[in-house]
């Protein structure tokens, strides 16, 4: 609860854990959480894709809630627990495969993003419908697949018996 | 890359400090984020201070004599995930939910959804794209583009949960060095796209204070794409008690969202064709938006008939 407010103008010491590691930086108040992560701690698995909060490629899990770490400070988690794609467990790994066995990644950018969504919405709800699916896949945006290969993996990730076909939602 | 501008930040931990803080120029709350930061990055605002509200102590939901009280500082995930929210008030639930994307209502609060600034397709720009067409009269140029021969700035009021909020009766209460005071959603507003608050800087938003006996509202909201984009029209319609009169809110399509009254879910549809004046604020063709107000005030209505 320190509040560290004795730095220079503008610089905090920033405490928090990433990946379950204790970090303690000095950075600037208007780093980005995805910039802290990238730049100062080297962590590239957060994609930087359009900087303004449309896209989902730097999705984050924040105390296990996803988050646009483009548009968090990483002063705004101090004390918080962050986990990347690089924290990947064997939830993640469980997508992952599923991603590979359906071709559902081409250039990977947005992939890391999506994975940690999905894992986010299978700890909520293991047996997620497509229809949760694809509302919770709302925040991603993927330029390459055409989201068909995402929709099958992520429904194969998901621990559903009967899997329901695909079909065309309201969304389309 | 869009960095941010550079700033000092401040966590106070009570909300009086927080207005202090406020009171002093070039200073501004931050919240959720979800706005703030990306306007900063287009560098709509260039804060001294940004005050964070993490630490006030505004979040969470409570219920007490007939009144659900929302923290300013609550996720709009949270609300829309309320067991009282989902039972009582699922318009509001559903305004939450319409709100960008799911990982963005898990950041995004109901205090920075009531204080959200108004939208243009000439303003929400990056800095440079504002600079080519020689900035705009709501930030650092001198004329509208979208209504050159006009008024003012008409940037459209944009914030999902306010329709809905506004026809449940909902007052907000603000807290500052000046005292508290609680405000009806439906009287925060002024028809005036770069002062469309009628608060002072310093006016913190502490809680949202919605009646649970409230009359069923349903919501709308017309978008290109069903996750990510604003309202091209937001709509809420309350269904009349005891022979009333149908009431309608629709947003998105001036400063100031627009409320109006009929005694038919047809009048009604019909008065907010003839009170919206959409201009091109948006994309898609502003007189497509203005029928479409029609369409989505009677489809809301209709669905509150046959529920
Ligand atoms: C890609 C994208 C899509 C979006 N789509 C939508 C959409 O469809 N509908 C919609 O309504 N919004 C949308 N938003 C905007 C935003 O996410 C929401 O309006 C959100 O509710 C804002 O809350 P916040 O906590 O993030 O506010 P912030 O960005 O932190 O703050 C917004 C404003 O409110 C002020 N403020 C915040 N809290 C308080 C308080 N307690 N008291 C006084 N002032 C305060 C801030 O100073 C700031 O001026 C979108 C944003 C993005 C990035
Ligand atoms: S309505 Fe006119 S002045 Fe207002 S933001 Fe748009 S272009 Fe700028
Ligand atoms: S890079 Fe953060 S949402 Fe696109
Ligand atoms: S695989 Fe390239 S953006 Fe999705």
């Amino acid at each position: 609860m320190s509040d560290s407010t004795n730095e220079a103008a503008g610089e905090r010491v920033v405490a928090l854990t990433v990946n379950g590691d204790s970090v303690r930086r000095l950075c600037p108040s208007s780093r980005t959480l995805l910039d802290f992560l990238r730049v100062d701690l080297g962590l590239n698995g957060s994609k930087h894709g359009c900087d303004v909060g449309d896209c989902g490629a730097c999705t984050v899990l924040v105390d296990g809630i996803p988050r646009l770490s483009c548009i968090t400070l990483a002063v705004e988690v101090e004390g918080l627990a962050v986990r990347t794609i690089e924290g990947a467990g064997p939830d993640e790994a469980r997508i992952v495969a599923a991603f590979d066995e359906h071709v559902a990644s081409q250039c990977g950018y947005c992939t890391p993003g999506i994975v940690l969504c999905l894992s986010h919405l299978y700890s909520e709800d293991p047996a997620a419908d497509d229809e949760a699916i694809r509302q919770a896949l709302g925040s991603n945006i993927c330029r390459c697949t055409g989201y068909t290969k995402i929709l099958a993996a992520a429904r194969a990730a998901s621990q559903r018996e009967a899997s329901q076909p695909a079909q065309g939602g309201s969304d389309e | 890359m869009l960095p941010l501008p550079t700033f000092e930040y401040a966590a106070p931990t009570t909300v009086l400090e927080a207005s202090r803080l406020l009171g002093t120029p070039g200073s501004r709350l931050v919240a959720g984020g979800t706005d703030l930061l990306v306007s900063m990055k287009h560098r709509l605002f260039e804060p001294r201070l940004l005050v964070s509200t993490r630490r006030l102590g505004l979040r969470g939901v409570s219920v007490a004599d007939g009144v659900l009280s929302v923290g300013a500082g609550t996720t709009l995930r949270e609300v829309a995930r309320h067991p009282t929210v989902l039972e009582h008030l699922p318009s509001l639930a559903a305004a939450c939910r319409t709100v960008a994307t799911p990982t963005i209502q898990g950041m995004a609060t109901l205090g920075g959804n009531l204080m959200l600034d108004t939208r243009c397709l000439y303003y929400n720009q990056p800095a440079g794209w504002r600079a080519s067409l020689g900035y705009c009269l709501k930030r650092e140029g001198t004329v509208c583009h979208v209504a050159p021969k006009g008024r003012g700035c008409y940037a459209a009021h944009s914030a999902d949960t306010v329709p809905a909020l506004w026809l449940l009766g909902a007052e907000a209460e603000f807290v500052s060095v000046r005292g508290v005071r609680r405000i009806p959603v439906s009287s925060m507003y002024h028809d005036d796209g770069m002062a469309w608050l009628r608060l002072e800087p310093d006016d913190v938003l502490t809680a949202v204070h919605v009646p649970l006996a409230g009359r069923a509202v349903g919501h709308r909201k017309l978008r290109t794409r069903q996750a990510i984009d604003y309202a091209l029209v937001l709509v809420a319609v309350r269904a009349p008690v005891d022979g009333g009169l149908w009431s309608a809110v629709v947003s998105s399509v001036s400063p100031s969202p627009i409320f109006v009254e009929a005694a038919t879910p047809a009048d009604l549809a019909e008065a907010a064709f003839r009170a919206c004046q959409p201009l091109s604020t948006h994309l898609p063709a502003a007189t497509w938006r203005k029928k479409m107000v029609r369409v989505e005030v009677a489809r809301a209505a209709a669905a509150l008939t046959s529920a």
